[in-house]
């Protein structure tokens, strides 16, 4: 699976476990609605499951998403994309990646994966159509040796979806 | 003041003047670092807890525990130093924005311990929050209801426009809104925050407060309108409506002296009306809503605004008193990232202290549209489900009360 290869192996710093550990306590008290952690033992890379909020186009949909974090989380943002298939959606690529802007330029450490997974959830919600971005083929051909992400230059032109 | 512990010299033992080794940190120029902690204008570099105590504050970069953290000087979230010294991106030209509110130039001050002024405040501010959550859906109810209105007015025949559906759109809409416009920095806090206390906060208070300025404004409009009632309209053509108008209206008279007990009356005294109403009320009605609501609107909502006043005394000293500790510590303890004038920073704090208070101000006008909200639904459906609908509909019968006093007179007349 290379093109879900994390962006770094390097192992957690001190302070991305200990935050990574207070998190999972802090989602396992108090977990996003409609988001589901699958436990693991690997504290670098999280799957969760997405369900499509009621009432809009992912509705009754289940999807997963892998975060991989970086060593120096949460300095660093954490990679996150849907492992495929993944959603039906202007801004989701069919090799899962995202183009969300809190995911790379907007990240800040004060953001948490409750927080991203409400984002995302949030852009799902607001969908309006279920296809892919115009330039789907051209750029998941592009990541083909298994780019990361966080090496696109993304361009955030839509505020709206 | 809130700077009394930041300002006086605490012996700063030497080892908390340089980072714990939390982070590696690159370009750090450790003597500017000792010499800004021993001046108290940044947090010493106490080791983080891992667990919380009694007094101790979580940064909420590092989750770590700490007794005493610095303040973004645009929105006061804290931060511990070594996290701070980890948001300044070297060799970047873009000036670094602050974490958790995004605004530029990002920098800290530090404070001391927190004391218990500063802790209070903090509560208000976060009570400030809860009511611009509360206004935001307010304003969405209330567009949502001019664009009835208008909709309304292109097709004034029908007069049943379901109110039950009225109901359903806006609150939904101004769900979506409060949750989707959450600013995402404080969302570890704030969705706990939200699910606690949104709910309950939506309506009660300020509601009731509402609710009682509007008896209030009818029983004196009542007392108010009859001279004018009487002068302005020709009371023949009231004729019809003080018959089937005034049978009604004993029972909910009673009713607004005591307003708690009066749904019951108010339903049944709806309900008799909707029956001797009948068919002949479509054209009365639109006499009397627009009779009822054009003097009413002006009234209520200047009623509404004094009771929100008097209810938000706290609020308006909490807006002053922030803006107050950051004049006083407008030379105390600041490092900014990007050393920037002075003025943008005043800039910054004096616009969001105007907004506050510009929120605050606005806060009065919900009222209006509530009261609009309560004529438009009470028409339709007489079972209320939530307490808002059984608030409307007490507002719509004590109207119909004030009605009934108007038209006693006319019958007086007769």
């Amino acid at each position: 699976m290379t093109s879900t290869a994390a962006p770094s192996r390097k192992v957690l710093s001190k302070i991305a476990c200990n935050r990574l550990q207070k998190e999972l306590v802090e989602w396992q008290v108090n977990p996003p609605a409609g988001f589901k952690h699958k436990v693991t033992d690997n504290l670098q890379r999280w799957v969760i499951e997405v369900n499509g909020a009621p009432g809009t186009l992912y509705a009754n949909e289940m999807y997963q998403l892998q975060v991989d974090f970086p060593e120096h989380y949460p300095m660093e943002a954490p990679q996150v994309i849907f492992v495929p298939p993944a959603p039906l959606h202007p801004h989701i690529y069919s090799n899962g990646h995202i183009c969300l802007d809190i995911l790379y330029d907007s990240w800040s450490p004060a953001m948490t994966v409750s927080s991203i997974c409400i984002s995302i959830l949030s852009m799902l919600s607001s969908s309006t159509v279920k296809q892919r971005p115009a330039d789907n083929d051209r750029y998941v051909k592009n990541c083909r040796n298994g780019r990361s992400p966080k090496e696109t230059r993304w361009w955030f032109h839509d505020d709206k979806v | 003041m809130g700077n009394k512990l930041g300002r006086r010299r605490q012996v700063v033992d030497e080892k908390f003047t340089r980072p714990q080794g939390l982070y590696q940190h690159k370009d750090v120029d450790h003597k500017k670092l000792k010499k800004l902690i021993l001046d108290s204008k940044l947090a010493p570099c106490f080791p983080g807890d891992e667990d919380c105590a009694f007094d101790l504050e979580e940064c909420p970069i590092c989750f770590l525990y700490y007794p005493s953290l610095n303040r973004s000087r645009c929105c006061m979230k804290g931060i511990c130093t070594e996290c701070f010294l980890q948001m300044k991106t070297p060799n970047s030209t873009r000036p670094t924005q602050c974490p958790f509110c995004k605004t530029l130039n990002y920098a800290v001050e530090y404070r001391g311990v927190k004391t218990k002024e500063e802790k209070g405040k903090e509560q208000i501010e976060e009570q400030r929050v809860i009511e611009a959550k509360i206004r935001m859906r307010r304003q969405e109810l209330q567009d949502e209801e001019e664009r009835m209105q208008r909709r309304q007015e292109i097709s004034s025949s029908s007069r049943n426009m379901a109110p039950g559906e009225v109901e359903d759109t806006t609150v939904a809409e101004g769900d979506e809104i409060v949750s989707s416009q959450e600013p995402f920095p404080s969302r570890r806090q704030s969705v706990r925050l939200r699910q606690n206390r949104d709910d309950d906060f939506d309506l009660d208070l300020e509601d009731i407060m509402v609710m009682e300025a509007i008896w209030l404004s009818i029983q004196e409009n009542g007392r108010q309108r009859n001279p004018t009632y009487g002068d302005s309209v020709p009371s023949e053509q009231y004729l019809t409506e003080d018959q089937h108008v005034s049978p009604a209206m004993p029972p909910v008279a009673e009713s607004s002296s005591s307003p708690s007990g009066g749904l019951a009356c108010a339903i049944a005294a709806l309900a008799e009306r909707q029956q001797t109403g009948g068919g002949s009320s479509s054209n009365h009605d639109g006499n009397t809503s627009t009779f009822n609501m054009i003097p009413g609107y002006s009234r209520f909502s200047n009623r509404g605004e004094q009771v929100t006043e008097m209810y938000h005394p706290s609020g308006n000293s909490a807006e002053d008193s922030p803006e107050l500790g950051l004049e006083m510590n407008r030379d105390d303890g600041e490092w900014g990232v990007d050393h920037e004038s002075e003025a943008a920073e005043v800039g910054t704090s004096r616009a969001s202290s105007d907004a506050a208070e510009d929120a605050g101000r606005d806060s009065a006008l919900p009222t209006q549209h509530e009261i609009e909200g309560g004529f438009q639904t009470v028409g339709g459906s007489i079972v209320p489900d939530s307490f808002e609908e059984q608030m409307m509909l007490a507002m719509a019968v004590s109207l119909a009360d004030a009605q009934a006093r108007t038209s006693m007179p006319g019958l007086t007349w007769q």
